[in-house]
């Protein structure tokens, strides 16, 4: 098992969140808890970055789901920022492709990944 | 004979040399008695003291005016001591004429007990009768101590062994009493495994099935959960999905998620109306709550043909993996069910939905990503795969349902430790009609 390591940076358009190591069953309550204690502004947009996640299972994905609703609370958005492909893969599978915006490497909150012309 | 000045007769030296030790060590049979390392005393028959040494009045701290002719041997000993003595001493005496070694304590002055051994003889005069008691009386201080400390290490060991005997049969209780609760749990378990699953598949006219289910965890119940069950008509309802999470709060989820499936199917048999209650429900009870919980499943309504007509599947599906089609004509295909989305997340999330006609000798295969999400290498990324798996189906196309959940049931063996996840199979199949209208196939 990798340590699921969180680096927490403001960014002028929200919160971002840089994840790596394995987002799993015991570990993914420690990115809830993080994100519990953002302050999230109508608005924002809460960015995750998952470039370094080397495993997500259903638990991560539960993750991400409590994570988009504490958004939604706010009246803020969240997006998925690098994501690798294996974790795109299952995203695409269970429809939450459509769910959670999607960003490039470093991309802007302003234009997700789903409206590039490939 | 002569005798020399200068060499001593030697019968008169051996008498001086016994006279000189006898004068050394023995002044006198009194000082012997007097100073004896040991007690005397002699008593009339009546236990009056008569005479006593001086050792003995030295250990008990007496006056010899004080003894001599007022006290009687027993008042020389403690309480239990003198009690033996009228008890045993006394008349063993008086029957053997003599004692040997009896263990006694006698008085001190100031309170303290001297341990003693005694020993005794009856003096008798010349017509037999008894004149006198002779007692030596010996300090057993030392060997007394030594008797308790190896009395008192005794009871030790003896505390030791029972406390452990003690500590043992509670270990043995507690062991009993876990392992009947973990038969207990065990029991429990498997009933509520079977409200998620069942036992058996009922028997469907005109219609083949088979189905498998491999739980990851022996302990734990599983997350995986199938059905097959008639609704109107000659239809028959069927599904098999997978929630997220493990342990009790997955098994109360698919609980949940199995008898809405059920009785939504009974309301409106149409499979994506199924779908689309079972999303409602875990939304109100999951997710709109703050604590998301959801599932991946494929629900479908089967119409056997029964020789009447095609056999006809419609499926609907929520984030779930297509199902497997093995064709009579060898082929193996999946059936996509694009758009959907997984259930419970959004409120009307929108659901996939396929159809198709199982031929005779066709068999649909719906299975849990426990299959395609099996790892094949030391990587986490080496998974077996939706590819491989339609190879692995084109090569043993065309199968019965229990062909190929045989089949796929020696893949899962195979994948071993990579097996990490549970997996549910279900395979329902129109079944072939050897006739010579329907020759076999030759590869």
């Amino acid at each position: 098992m990798n340590p699921l390591r969180i680096t927490h940076r403001e960014t002028p358009a929200g919160p971002l969140l840089r994840l790596s190591g394995d987002l799993d069953f015991d570990q993914a309550p420690e990115l809830r808890r993080q994100v519990d204690q953002l302050d999230l502004r109508p608005g924002q947009c809460l960015v995750v970055d998952v470039s370094g996640l080397e495993f997500c299972d259903s638990s991560g994905i539960t993750a991400f789901l409590t994570a988009r609703q504490r958004a939604l609370e706010a009246r803020a958005d969240v997006a998925l920022s690098a994501v690798p492909a294996n974790l795109l893969r299952v995203l695409t599978l269970v429809g939450l492709d459509r769910v959670f915006t999607l960003l490039p490497a470093g991309g802007d909150p302003a234009r997700p990944t789903g409206q590039d012309t490939r | 004979m002569c005798r020399t000045g200068g060499v001593p007769d030697p019968a008169g030296d051996e008498a001086s040399t016994h006279a000189a030790f006898t004068a050394l060590l023995e002044d006198s049979a009194e000082d012997l008695y007097e100073s004896a390392p040991c007690g005397f005393l002699s008593t009339m028959m009546d236990g009056t003291i008569a005479k006593i040494n001086h050792t003995l009045l030295d250990w008990l701290g007496l006056d010899r005016r004080a003894v001599i002719g007022r006290m009687r041997f027993t008042d020389l000993l403690t309480v239990g001591g003198r009690l033996y003595h009228e008890t045993h001493f006394a008349p063993l005496l008086r029957m053997q004429g003599e004692l040997r070694g009896i263990a006694l304590e006698m008085k001190r002055r100031g309170g303290g007990r001297l341990p003693v051994l005694v020993s005794a003889v009856i003096k008798h005069g010349v017509g037999g009768e008894p004149l006198l008691i002779r007692i030596t009386v010996l300090d057993a201080s030392d060997r007394r101590a030594y008797e308790e400390e190896l009395l008192r290490r005794r009871q030790e060991a003896e505390r030791s062994r029972a406390e452990a005997e003690r500590a043992r049969a509670e270990a043995d209780e507690a062991r009993r009493q876990a392992e009947a609760d973990r038969a207990r749990l065990a029991d429990a378990l498997a009933v509520l495994q079977r409200s998620l699953v069942p036992d058996s598949l009922p028997a469907v006219p005109g219609l083949e099935t088979a189905v498998y289910y491999h739980a990851a965890s022996p302990d734990q119940l599983g997350g995986d959960f199938y059905d097959l069950f008639p609704v109107a008509g000659d239809r028959w309802a069927f599904f098999l999905g997978d929630v997220c999470g493990k342990g009790p709060e997955a098994a109360s989820l698919t609980s949940l998620t199995r008898y809405t499936l059920r009785a939504a199917a009974h309301h409106d048999p149409d499979p994506a109306a199924a779908l689309a209650t079972l999303n409602a429900v875990l939304h109100e009870r999951y997710t709109a709550g703050g604590n998301p919980r959801y599932c991946t499943c494929v629900f479908g309504i089967v119409e056997p043909g029964r020789g009447q007509g095609p056999t006809t599947v419609r499926l609907a599906s929520g984030g779930h993996p297509p199902a497997l089609v093995l064709r009579a004509d060898g082929r193996a295909e999946f059936l996509p069910t694009p758009g959907g989305m997984l259930v419970g997340v959004l409120p009307g999330a929108p659901i996939g939905t396929a159809q198709t006609v199982l031929a005779d000798g066709d068999t649909i295969v719906l299975y849990t990503d426990g299959l395609t999400e099996a790892r094949t290498g030391p990587g986490r990324d080496d998974l077996f795969g939706e590819d491989a798996l339609r190879a692995f189906a084109a090569e043993h196309a065309p199968a019965a349902p229990h062909e190929v959940i045989t089949a796929l049931t020696g893949l899962l063996k195979r994948f071993g430790d990579g097996l990490g996840d549970d997996t549910a199979l279900l395979a329902l199949g129109a079944p072939a009609t050897p006739s010579p209208a329907h020759p076999a196939r030759t590869s």
